[in-house]
C-alpha cells in the first residue's frame, strides 16, 4: 500500500469515527450522559436508510432511485431525532446527574432496540445500494472510492453545522447555558426541559447519520451498534469530554493510528494495540486531550 | 425475632445453600431434569462472580464492565489444561492448521496441574493489580474507570479472537473433560456441583467477613465520601486495588469451575454483553448486598434459561425493560424492594401495638 492510500484511508476511518462519535460528543461531553445505546442509534440510521431505500425500489421509477439517499440521510436524522427524544423523556430525564445509573439504565434500552431489530428485520445482515453517483473511484482504482469521499465531506458538514450551531446560534448558547448551569439559565429564563430534549436528540440525530453513512459500506444488522460503541467513547475520551476540537483530535489519533499499524501487523492486534495504547495514555492524562481546565477536585 | 433480624440476610443464604444443595435430590425423584444440575453448578459460579463484582461495585462504588476478562483467563488456563490431558501433550488440530509444529510456549506450563493451577489463580490477580494500581493511582474514577474496563474488554475480546492459532479464536476450546475424569459421568459432575457450592460458602463467608471488619467500613466510605477517606490519612488507591483483585480472583476460580461444569469456554464469555449482565445480575438482585448479589445471580441466570427456551425472542425484552426499570426506580434491587416492604409491615405491627 502506497502513502497515499494509507493517509486516505486513515481520513476515511477517522471520519467515520468522528461521524459515530460526534453525537456522543454533544450527549456524553454537554449533557454528561453516558448513552450505551448511542450505538443502537447508529443502527437505527442504517435500517432507516435501507427501509427509505425499499420504499424507493418498490413504488418509484428507476430513475428516481438515485435520490433515495439523500431523502434517507435526512430521514435517519430524523427518526434517531425522534426516537431520542422519547428516551430522553422516558428514561434519561430521571437519570440527570447519575452518571453511572444512565450507563446501566441505556444499556438496558440498547438490549431492547437490538432484539426490537432483530424481531423487525430478522437476524440475517441486509445491505444499502450505493446511489449511481457514488458508485467507482477516482481514477478508476478500488482505494480512492466516491463512497469513502463522500462521507468524509457528510463529516464536514455534520462537524461544521454542530460548530456552528453551538458557538454561533442564540439555540447553542442557550444549549451550553443549560448545560453548564442549570439553575442559573432557568432564572433567565430558558426552558431547560426543552432544551435537554432537543439536544438529546441532536445527539442522537447525528448518530442516525453516521448510521446511514455507514450502511454505504457495510451490511446492517441488530449487531451494528455495539461494533462502534467502545471506539466512539474511546474518541470522546481520549479528545477530552466536553470539547468539539477534542473529539475531533481523538478520532483523527485513532483512525490513523488503527490504519498505520494494520498496515505493520493485522487487524485484529492492530485494533488491540490501539485501544491498549489508548488506556495507557488515559493513565497519564485522566481528562483526555483537551482538559476543560477547572480547580475542582473532581475532574 | 432480633437474632433473625440481625442475621436475616445469613439466614436467607443458609436457605439458598440447602436448596442448591438438594438439587441432585430433585433431579433423581424426578422434580428437575437431569441436565439441570451442571446448569445449576453454572449459576453457582455466576453467584461467586457476583459476589466479588458486589465488592467492588456495590460496596466501593466502582463499577467494572469487565470482569467477563478475569472469568475468561480463569476459564482459559482451566480449560487449556484440560485439553492438554485430553490431547496428551500434543498440539491440537486448531494450532496444527495454525502452522505449529510445537506446542506454544504459554502453553507449556498447563501440561502440569499444581502449576496451572497457580496460574489461574496468578494470571487474572497480576492483571488486575496492574490495571488496579495503576488507574486507581492515577484517579480514574466514576464513569471513566467503567468505560476504560468495558475497552480492556473490547481489545481482549479482539485479541483472543485474532490470536486463532493459539486460542482456536471464536469457537474457543471444546469438548473437554472434568478436572476429576469424564463429562458425561453423573457422579462427577455431582462432586463438580457440590465443589463449587463449597465454593459459594467459601467465598460468601470471606466476604461477609471483610466487610465486617475495619478493612469493609473504609470501602463503604470510599464509596460514599471518595475525597473525605482520602483527606482523613487513608490511600484510597490501595484500598481499591485490593478489593479490586479480589473479585478479579473470585472471577477467575468461578471461571476456572464453570469451564469444568461447560466442558467448553469461548469468546462469547469475554463480550462486554457477558460482563454487563453480571452487572445486571447484582443491580437486579440489589447492589450493596452480597445476599442480593446470590439471588440475583441465580434468578437471572434461571429465568434467562427457562424463558428464552420457550421464547427465545422475548428475553432481551424481558431483560432490557427490568433492568432499566431497576435501575430508575429500585436502586437497592429486589432485595432492597422486600426488605423495604419487611420494615413496612414491621414498622405497622409496632404502631398497632403500641396504641392497644
Amino acid at each position: 500500500m502506497d502513502i497515499a492510500t494509507m493517509i486516505f484511508n486513515g481520513i476515511s476511518t477517522s471520519s467515520i469515527l468522528l461521524l459515530t462519535a460526534l453525537g456522543l460528543a454533544i450527549t456524553f461531553g454537554l449533557m454528561r450522559v453516558i448513552n450505551m445505546a448511542h450505538g443502537e442509534f447508529i443502527m437505527i440510521g442504517a435500517y432507516t436508510t435501507y427501509l427509505v431505500q425499499e420504499v424507493f425500489s418498490k413504488n418509484l421509477p428507476e430513475s428516481v432511485f438515485d435520490l433515495y439517499y439523500i431523502i434517507s440521510l435526512f430521514m435517519s436524522f430524523i427518526v434517531a431525532f425522534f426516537i431520542g427524544v422519547v428516551l430522553e423523556r422516558l428514561v434519561i430525564s430521571r437519570l440527570y446527574g447519575r452518571e453511572i445509573d444512565s450507563l446501566l439504565a441505556t444499556w438496558g434500552v440498547s438490549l431492547v432496540l437490538q432484539q426490537a431489530a432483530r424481531s423487525i428485520f430478522g437476524a440475517q445482515p441486509v445491505n444499502v445500494k450505493a446511489p449511481g453517483f457514488l458508485q467507482g473511484s477516482i481514477g478508476g482504482t478500488s482505494s480512492f472510492s466516491y463512497v469513502r469521499l463522500f462521507i468524509i465531506i457528510v463529516m464536514v458538514i455534520c462537524l461544521t453545522g454542530i460548530w456552528v450551531l453551538m458557538y454561533r446560534t442564540d439555540f447553542g448558547a442557550k444549549m451550553r447555558a443549560t448545560m453548564q448551569n442549570r439553575s442559573m439559565a432557568q432564572c433567565l429564563g430558558i426552558n431547560t426541559k426543552i432544551m435537554d430534549c432537543i439536544t438529546f436528540g441532536i445527539g442522537s440525530g447525528l448518530a442516525g447519520i453516521a448510521g446511514c453513512s455507514i450502511s454505504l459500506l457495510f451490511s446492517i444488522d441488530s449487531t451494528l451498534g455495539t461494533k462502534y460503541i467502545v471506539d466512539t467513547f474511546m474518541v470522546v475520551v481520549l479528545g477530552g469530554v466536553g470539547k468539539l476540537i477534542g473529539t475531533f483530535t481523538g478520532a483523527g489519533i485513532i483512525g490513523l493510528s488503527n490504519v498505520t499499524l494494520e498496515t505493520l501487523t493485522s487487524a485484529s492486534i492492530a485494533k488491540f494495540l490501539v485501544l491498549i495504547l489508548v488506556i495507557i495514555f488515559l493513565q497519564w492524562k485522566p481528562q483526555g486531550l483537551f482538559a476543560i481546565k477547572s480547580r475542582s477536585l473532581d475532574e | 425475632m432480633s437474632f433473625i433480624k440481625k442475621n436475616s440476610k445469613n439466614i436467607v443464604f443458609t436457605i439458598i445453600v440447602i436448596l442448591l444443595a438438594l438439587v441432585p435430590l430433585f433431579t433423581d425423584i424426578g422434580l428437575l431434569k437431569s441436565s439441570s444440575i451442571v446448569r445449576y453448578g453454572r449459576y453457582i459460579t455466576f453467584a461467586i462472580v457476583a459476589i466479588g463484582l458486589d465488592m467492588i461495585w456495590g460496596y466501593t462504588g466502582i463499577l467494572s464492565l469487565g470482569h467477563g476478562i478475569y472469568f475468561c483467563l480463569g476459564g482459559y488456563g482451566m480449560a487449556m489444561y484440560l485439553l492438554m490431558q485430553k490431547t496428551g501433550g500434543k498440539i491440537t488440530d486448531f494450532m496444527q492448521r495454525g502452522g505449529f509444529t510445537d506446542l506454544p510456549w504459554f502453553w507449556k506450563p498447563f501440561l502440569n496441574l499444581p502449576l496451572s493451577l497457580i496460574l489461574i489463580v496468578i494470571v487474572p490477580s497480576l492483571l488486575a493489580m496492574i490495571i488496579g494500581y495503576f488507574t486507581f493511582k492515577n484517579r480514574v474514577r466514576g464513569v471513566y474507570f467503567s468505560i476504560i474496563s468495558q475497552a480492556l474488554t473490547w481489545a481482549m475480546y479482539t485479541l483472543f479472537n485474532g490470536l486463532q492459532p493459539y486460542t482456536n479464536g471464536t469457537n474457543g476450546i471444546t469438548g473437554i473433560d472434568t478436572i476429576i475424569g469424564s463429562y458425561y459421568d453423573q457422579t462427577n459432575i455431582r462432586i463438580l456441583f457440590y465443589a463449587a457450592l463449597t465454593a459459594l460458602v467459601l467465598v460468601y463467608a470471606l466476604s461477609t467477613f471483610l466487610l465486617g471488619t475495619k478493612f469493609g467500613k473504609i470501602l463503604i466510605a470510599i464509596r460514599d465520601g471518595e475525597n473525605r477517606t482520602y483527606f482523613s490519612g487513608y490511600c484510597v488507591s490501595k484500598f481499591k486495588t485490593v478489593v479490586y483483585v479480589l473479585s478479579a480472583l473470585f472471577a477467575a476460580v468461578a471461571g476456572a469451575i464453570y469451564v469444568n461444569l461447560n466442558n467448553s469456554i469461548s469468546t462469547s464469555e469475554m463480550t462486554i454483553t457477558f460482563s454487563v449482565s453480571m452487572v445486571i445480575w447484582v443491580a437486579v438482585g440489589g447492589r450493596g448486598s452480597l445476599i442480593g448479589a446470590v439471588i440475583g445471580a441465580l434468578l437471572v441466570s434461571a429465568c434467562e434459561f427457562s424463558v428464552s427456551s420457550a421464547f427465545p425472542d422475548i428475553w432481551q425484552y424481558i431483560i432490557g425493560i427490568f433492568f432499566t426499570v431497576v435501575i430508575l426506580f429500585f436502586r437497592r434491587g429486589i432485595v432492597g424492594f422486600v426488605s423495604d416492604i419487611f420494615e413496612k409491615v414491621t414498622v405497622k405491627k409496632n404502631k398497632e401495638g403500641s396504641v392497644a
